[in-house]
């Protein structure tokens, strides 16, 4: 594993290094990872891994299937990720699952698992929000300090910012989540689940140059999704969708429009949105940095466009790839671990899961 | 149609307005556009030129009909509210294919600066200032309260009209002083708040789409102003006052737009 080195706020420093174990489990992806704090206040990422639950095309993941999923690979994964770390479970100061958001049935196999380890070892639980572990892995990769987040994934769209010891939602989905809606668009068109219906979308949209007209719904510092997928989805209802590509004599003058332009014009107009509504939250708040998290966040066009739009403001964006982009467990043991730290810990009666609960509902007590 | 019509009267070459944009001086970067401030002779009174420039990370299709779309759409709503007497700056310029607006210089300071949690800087400042929402206030000669029912009141007037702003922030209101010139007949009151920023505005006359706007109002008012419950509950009362019985349905949409969201908590 690469190490990245950031500072932990001072408020942090004690004489000792810390280790700590991340479980995830929240949709589709399980994930372990063990990640180190340092004396001088860095971390280390020990290991990092994941297994997915890839279903065939045209279908989503379920939640009595996902959870079946995690429970088989939870303990081959827990072993492989401490061996690679190095270390013993007896050498973890706590043990970090995902408490929330995220489907019911994943996460409470994931809450038993680290429930259980937390018996067998006597080791603190804590539980963690898993925007707000996106945020802080997103931050200790990036060296960001103080971003507008855009956290955009399959179940989760908001714009954040940081205020008070709380990561305040300015913006977000009035309906679904920016990743839904591309995946369930991806199920449409029957493109692959493998490795990700994101990523076949992403790379589909390369090969579009038309742009049909959207809906194009942004509400102050809110996007809504839902009516563009209804629409797009009619778009391949209409004559002159071409779903094998341009017929014989037909060329780029026909009027016709192919998955890929389809693709192409989705991403096109939901992302401008989601650019838009970030824009929107930096002039603000008077932020110059924006950090993108969340499974759509390694999509390199979302990337381009947040970028260009950060230089036309003098600002900077920051984005990590799809080992801290997509869900993993990395991100649950660093957001566990400042937690435990600073003295949250959950105790075996409370280490419940949610499949609500919001980003602003948590202490951020290790930010000043 | 009477806006369109006039939109097309002020409509200019778009060389002509360019000219203008580059004789004015840039006055701030909005999310949005450009803000300059131009005036037509040395001089002369000033106005403010809003540019909706070109957003290089959006396709040029979807850019074009975008800024076309939002300067037409942002002339035509003031024009709405200046004639059902809601207090917004006049429109002086439309240029819409160029995403160039003309409207009057509003001088004052938004509402967002005038609240506690409004500016950066005030970290620095010592603890009770922060707090306490009159401390900004006094100085302009207005309570916190009244300023919270103007801004009730200038809601509730532009609602009324069947415009729907689209993009209430604190930032989007504007306090200012009138000349003894400017105060209108009959009026003693020399404050007044001034709604700007009609780039997201539509017309609506939706009871879910007023209570919505307010929504917006409400989160802005949570995210950027700390602990500003009662403000926003006497902005809400105002604006009840002033709707009328039309509150009703729009009070009882607002308490179910607020329940929207996602991940909300269940409880309760």
């Amino acid at each position: 594993m690469r190490e990245r080195t950031r500072k932990i706020p001072p408020e942090l420093s004690t004489g000792r290094t810390y280790f700590a174990l991340g479980l995830e489990g929240s949709a589709n992806k399980l994930g372990a990872g063990v990640i180190k704090h340092l004396l001088d206040g860095t971390s280390v990422v020990l290991s990092n891994l994941r297994h997915t639950y890839i279903t065939p095309p045209g279908e989503g993941f379920q939640p009595r299937d996902t959870a079946l999923h995690h429970r088989e690979w939870a303990i081959r994964l827990i072993d492989d990720s401490l061996k690679k770390a190095g270390i013993s479970v007896h050498d973890l100061d706590c043990i970090c699952y995902t408490k929330g958001p995220g489907m019911g049935a994943p996460l409470q196999s994931v809450a038993l698992v680290a429930r259980t380890l937390s018996m067998l070892y006597s080791k603190p639980l804590v539980g963690v929000n898993h925007c707000v572990g996106h945020i802080e892995m997103g931050r200790e990769i990036t060296g960001a300090q103080n971003p507008i987040v855009l956290y955009v994934s399959g179940g989760n769209t908001q714009v954040i910012a940081y205020s008070r010891q709380c990561y305040r939602i300015f913006g977000e989905t009035l309906d679904i989540a920016v990743g839904n809606c591309l995946d369930r668009f991806a199920r449409v068109i029957n493109l692959s689940n493998d490795p990700s219906p994101g990523y076949n979308i992403e790379q589909t949209a390369k090969l579009g140059k038309r742009l049909v007209p959207l809906p194009y719904t942004t509400k102050g510092m809110d996007v809504s999704l839902s009516g563009i997928l209804t629409s797009i989805e009619a778009y391949t209802k209409d004559k002159k969708f071409r779903p094998n590509g341009a017929l014989d004599g037909e060329n780029e003058n026909s009027n016709i429009f192919t998955p890929a332009d389809l693709c192409f014009s989705l991403q096109e107009t939901v992302f401008a949105m989601l650019v838009e509504i970030t824009e929107r939250a930096m002039a603000h708040i008077g932020s110059k940095e924006v950090l993108i998290v969340g499974g759509v966040g390694c999509n390199e066009r979302l990337q381009e466009m947040m970028g260009i739009m950060a230089k036309e403001r003098g600002g900077q964006v920051f984005a990590t790839d799809e080992r801290f982009c997509i869900d993993n467990g990395i991100m649950i043991a660093q957001a566990g671990l400042l937690a435990f730290r600073t003295g949250q810990t959950t105790s075996l009666e409370d280490s419940t899961c949610t499949q609500r609960y919001r980003t602003d509902e948590v202490h951020v007590a290790w930010r000043v | 149609m009477q806006t369109s019509s006039f939109a097309s009267k002020l409509n200019m070459a778009s060389p002509l307005s360019h000219t203008l944009l580059q004789s004015s001086s840039l006055v701030a970067q909005g999310a949005e556009a450009r803000v300059y401030k131009s005036s037509l002779t040395i001089g002369g009174p000033p106005f403010l030129l809003k540019h909706r420039f070109n957003k290089q990370y959006r396709h040029p299709s979807l850019d074009a009909s975008l800024t076309r779309s939002r300067v037409a759409g942002e002339a035509r709503a003031l024009l709405k509210c200046l004639r059902s007497g809601v207090n917004v700056p006049g429109v002086r310029f439309v240029d819409a294919s160029e995403g160039i607006l003309g409207i009057e210089w509003i001088d004052g300071l938004s509402v967002r600066r005038l609240l506690p949690g409004g500016t950066e800087d005030e970290e620095d400042l010592d603890g009770e200032s922060i707090h306490d929402p009159q401390a900004k206030l006094s100085a302009h000669g207005i309570s916190v309260g009244n300023l919270m029912s103007l801004i009730g009141i200038e809601l509730a007037k532009m609602h009324a009209a069947d415009i729907i702003h689209g993009d209430l922030t604190t930032s989007n209101m504007m306090l200012r002083h009138l000349t003894k010139f400017q105060v209108p007949v009959g009026s003693s009151d020399s404050l007044q708040l001034v709604l700007i920023d009609f780039g997201l505005s539509y017309h609506s006359a939706l009871v879910e789409d007023k209570a919505v706007d307010l929504y917006v109002l409400e989160r802005a008012f949570a995210s950027t102003h700390p602990e500003s419950e009662p403000l926003f509950a006497s902005v809400l009362q105002a604006y009840a006052d002033r709707l009328g019985k039309e509150w009703s349905g729009v009070k009882r949409r607002l308490d179910d737009v607020r329940l929207r969201g996602r991940k909300r908590s269940m409880v309760g």
